[in-house]
C-alpha cells in the first residue's frame, strides 16, 4: 500500500509538472500583454519599465525557469493587477466560498443521485422509475446558470424565501449549492439506477433472498454496495465539472471565490493569477482521481491492494 | 416415512408481452424425510421454475401461481405472504444454486454471508453464529476456516465457492434442500465432490433434497427417485433403478438414448428431432408427441393421464394403455439404460 502510494505520488508529481508547463506556454501564446491595454496613459517607456520589472522582456525559456524554480520553493510570484499582492494571499482569500459550493453541492448532489437512481430502481417501470428518469434527463441536459437563473427569479424574487445573491451566511449557499448540484445528482441517478438494476437481477442477490433475508437489507447491505462501484467511478470527471461550473455558478450569484477571480485574470493577462489557480485546479484534480481510486478498494474487495505484493 | 413435501397440481405462469408461457402445467409429487429426489429435463422444461416456485422465489409481478397446493409439512406455501415466506426461506428450505462463480455477493466476507441467515433465523448472538459458521465451513470441507471465514469470494476457487454456498444453505439445518444444478459450472474431478459432500451431509443430517440435473450419471449416483420433466409436466416418476432399467415414456428413452457412456463411445449418440413446444400456446394432446416418433393418433388428440407401472412407478404416455400396441425401447437405448446406471453408482 505503501508503495503503491508513493508510486502514485510521482506519478501525480509528472502530471503536474506536465500541465504547469503546457499551461504556461499556451498563456504566453494568448494575445495581450498585462501593461498595453490602459487607454494609452502609459508611455512606452513606463511600459518597458514595467515589462522589466516582472522580467517580462526576458526570453521565454528563461522566464519560464525562472517561474519553475519560484514555484518549487513555493514562490508563485505577485499579481500585475492587484497591488503586486503575492498570488498565494489572493488564492487563500477566495478559495474558502468555491471550496465550501463546491463540497456542499458533491455531496449532496450525489447522495441524493445514489437515493434517487435506488428508488427508480427498485420502483421499475411505475411512473416513480419514469420521473426520476425525467429528472435526470433534465438535469444532465439543462445548463447550471439556466437553473440559477430560475431559482433567482422564483425563490428569491417572486417567493422572497432565500437572497438573490452574495455570500453572507448559510442561507446565502442555499440556491448556488441547488444550482450546482443538479448536474451531479442526474448523473448519479442514471448510474445508479442502471447498476442496481443490473445487481438486482444477479444470482447472489436471488441467493441473498433464498437465505430469507429482508428486502430492505437486500437493498441496502447487498445491492447497494455493489451497485455503488461504477457510480464512484463517475465521481472523478464530476468533480471537475463541479469546479468549472462553479465559474459560472460564482459570477451569477456574485459569490466572491475562485472562480470569479480566475476568469478576471484571463481577461487581464495577469499571468501569475492565471498559472496560480491552474495549478490549484490542476492539483484538486489529480488528488481527487488518487481519493476515486483509493475508494474504489474500499468499496470492493475484488481490486483492493495487497500489503507487499505488487 | 413420513412425507415433508406434497405438491399438488402446481402450475406457474409468467406474463410477458407475447402472451403468458406457462412454464409449469400441473405439477404433482412429494417427498419424503430424507429422500433425493431428482428432476430431470432440457433446458426450458420447468424444473428449475418449479423449484423457484417452492421457495417463493418466482419473480413477481410477472410470475404466478395460478392454482396448485406446496404443502410443506402441511401448511400450503403458495398462501402465504412474503413476509412468511421470509421465515420458511433459508431456515426450513434452502437452495444451492448452479453458479458458484456469480452466487457469492463479490463485496462481502464468506463469513458474514454464512452468519446473516444464523442471525436473521435462530437469533443468535454474532459470537455463537461466528462459532457456527466455522463448524459449517469444517463441516463443506473448507480447509483453515480460521483464516478462510475473512476471505471474499474471489480469493476462493469455483469448488470452494461452491461448498460456500452449500455451507450458506445448511446453516439453519434445512429439512429440504433445493439443488439447482449444482454441479452444471463445476469440472468433472470437483463435480464428483461436491456431490459426495452432498451425500455425506444428507447422511448425517438427515436432510431431504431436491436435486435438479440434465446429467444423468449424476441421478443414478445420488438420487431415490427421479422426475422426468417435459414441458412443464411430469412425464414419468419412478425410482432410480425403475427408470434406468425399466423406462416406460418415450421422451425418457430419447434421454437416456442421447447420454454417452464409457462402452457407446463408438456408438452415435441418438438425438430427440425437433424442439420443446411452445408454452405460450402449449399445444392439444400429448406436449411430445411431435417429436415423438412412437405417438399414437390420441397423442394429438388427448393428454395422457399418469398410468401407474407399480406403486412408485408412474409415466404419463398413452402407450401404456390396454389398448396400445407393445413398444419396447430401442436397443441403443437398452445397452445406454445399464452403462450410465452402472457408472453412475460406481462413482459413489
Amino acid at each position: 500500500m505503501r508503495k503503491y502510494l508513493f508510486q502514485r505520488i510521482i506519478y501525480m508529481l509528472i502530471t503536474l509538472f506536465i500541465i504547469v508547463t503546457a499551461t504556461f506556454f499556451l498563456m504566453k501564446m494568448m494575445p495581450g500583454s498585462p501593461f498595453n491595454n490602459l487607454g494609452g496613459k502609459m508611455t512606452d517607456e513606463q511600459r518597458v519599465l514595467l515589462e522589466a520589472k516582472y522580467g517580462l522582456d526576458q526570453p521565454l525559456p528563461v522566464q519560464y525557469f525562472k517561474y519553475m524554480t519560484g514555484m518549487v520553493q513555493g514562490d508563485f510570484g505577485v499579481s500585475f493587477q492587484y497591488n503586486n499582492r503575492p498570488v498565494t494571499d489572493i488564492i487563500l482569500d477566495r478559495i474558502g466560498p468555491s471550496a465550501h459550493l463546491g463540497a456542499q453541492a458533491l455531496i449532496i448532489g450525489s447522495i441524493l443521485g445514489v437515493i434517487l437512481g435506488m428508488i427508480a430502481a427498485i420502483k421499475h417501470n411505475t411512473w416513480i422509475d419514469y420521473g426520476s428518469n425525467i429528472i435526470a434527463v433534465l438535469g444532465i441536459s439543462i445548463p447550471s446558470f439556466v437553473f440559477a437563473g430560475l431559482l433567482q427569479y422564483y425563490l428569491a424574487v417572486k417567493l422572497q424565501l432565500f437572497p438573490v445573491s452574495f455570500w453572507e451566511g448559510p442561507i446565502y449557499t442555499v440556491l448556488p449549492t441547488i444550482a450546482l448540484m443538479i448536474f451531479p445528482m442526474a448523473i448519479c441517478a442514471r448510474f445508479m439506477r442502471t447498476e442496481m438494476l443490473e445487481v438486482l437481477g444477479s444470482d447472489y442477490i436471488e441467493l441473498a433472498r433464498a437465505k430469507g433475508v429482508k428486502n430492505s437489507s437486500i437493498m441496502f447491505r447487498h445491492a447497494m454496495r455493489n451497485a455503488l462501484i461504477p457510480v464512484v467511478t463517475v465521481l472523478g470527471p464530476m468533480t471537475v465539472s463541479l469546479m468549472t461550473g462553479t465559474l459560472v455558478i460564482e459570477q451569477i450569484f456574485a459569490i466572491p471565490g475562485i472562480g470569479e477571480q480566475f476568469v478576471l485574470s484571463i481577461s487581464t493577462s495577469d499571468y501569475p493569477v492565471i498559472m496560480g489557480t491552474t495549478i490549484l485546479f490542476a492539483v484538486l484534480f489529480v488528488v481527487v482521481i488518487l481519493i476515486v481510486d483509493l475508494l474504489y478498494g474500499l468499496i470492493d474487495p475484488r481490486i483492493r491492494l495487497q500489503g507487499g505484493k505488487n | 416415512m413420513e412425507t415433508i413435501l406434497d405438491v399438488k397440481n402446481l402450475h406457474v405462469t409468467f406474463d410477458t408481452y407475447g402472451g403468458s408461457v406457462q412454464a409449469v402445467r400441473g405439477v404433482n409429487f412429494s417427498l419424503k424425510k430424507g429422500e433425493t429426489l431428482a428432476i430431470v429435463g432440457e433446458s426450458g422444461s420447468g424444473k428449475s421454475v418449479t423449484t423457484k416456485a417452492l421457495m417463493g422465489l418466482v419473480a413477481k409481478p410477472s410470475g404466478r401461481i395460478p392454482q396448485g397446493e406446496i404443502l410443506f409439512n402441511g401448511k400450503d406455501l403458495v398462501q402465504l405472504s412474503d413476509k412468511e415466506m421470509q421465515k420458511v426461506r433459508g431456515k426450513e428450505m434452502s437452495m444451492i444454486f448452479q453458479d458458484p462463480m456469480t452466487s457469492l455477493n463479490p463485496t462481502m466476507k464468506i463469513g458474514k454471508q454464512i452468519m446473516e441467515g444464523l442471525i436473521l433465523h435462530q437469533k443468535l448472538s454474532k459470537q455463537a453464529a461466528t462459532k457456527r459458521a466455522l463448524e459449517l465451513l469444517e463441516l463443506v470441507g473448507i480447509p483453515e476456516p480460521q483464516k478462510r471465514i475473512n476471505q471474499y469470494p474471489h480469493q476462493f476457487s469455483g469448488g470452494m465457492r461452491q461448498r460456500v454456498v452449500i455451507a450458506i444453505a445448511l446453516a439453519c439445518n434445512p429439512q429440504v434442500l433445493i439443488a439447482d444444478e449444482p454441479t452444471t459450472a463445476l469440472d468433472v474431478t470437483i463435480q464428483a465432490q461436491i456431490i459426495e459432500l452432498m451425500k455425506d451431509i444428507q447422511a448425517k443430517m438427515g436432510t431431504s433434497i431436491i436435486f435438479i440435473t440434465h446429467d444423468l450419471g449424476v441421478v443414478a449416483n445420488i438420487a431415490d427417485r427421479v422426475a422426468v420433466m417435459y414441458a412443464g409436466k411430469i412425464v414419468e416418476v419412478g425410482t432410480v433403478d425403475e427408470v434406468f432399467y425399466n423406462p416406460k415414456h418415450p421422451y425418457t428413452w430419447g434421454l437416456l438414448g442421447s447420454m454417452p457412456t464409457v462402452d457407446s463411445a463408438d456408438e452415435k449418440l441418438v438425438a430427440i428431432p425437433g424442439t420443446p413446444p411452445d408454452l405460450i400456446h402449449p399445444p392439444k394432446g400429448d406436449a411430445f408427441a411431435a417429436r415423438n416418433e412412437y405417438a399414437l393418433a390420441v397423442d394429438f388428440e388427448e393428454e395422457p393421464p399418469l398410468f401407474k407401472v407399480s406403486d412408485t412407478h408412474y409415466a404419463a404416455t398413452w402407450l401404456l394403455h390396454e389398448d396400445a400396441p407393445k413398444i419396447e425401447p430401442p436397443q441403443a437405448v437398452k445397452r445406454r439404460m445399464k452403462g450410465i446406471a452402472a457408472e453412475g453408482r460406481e462413482q459413489s
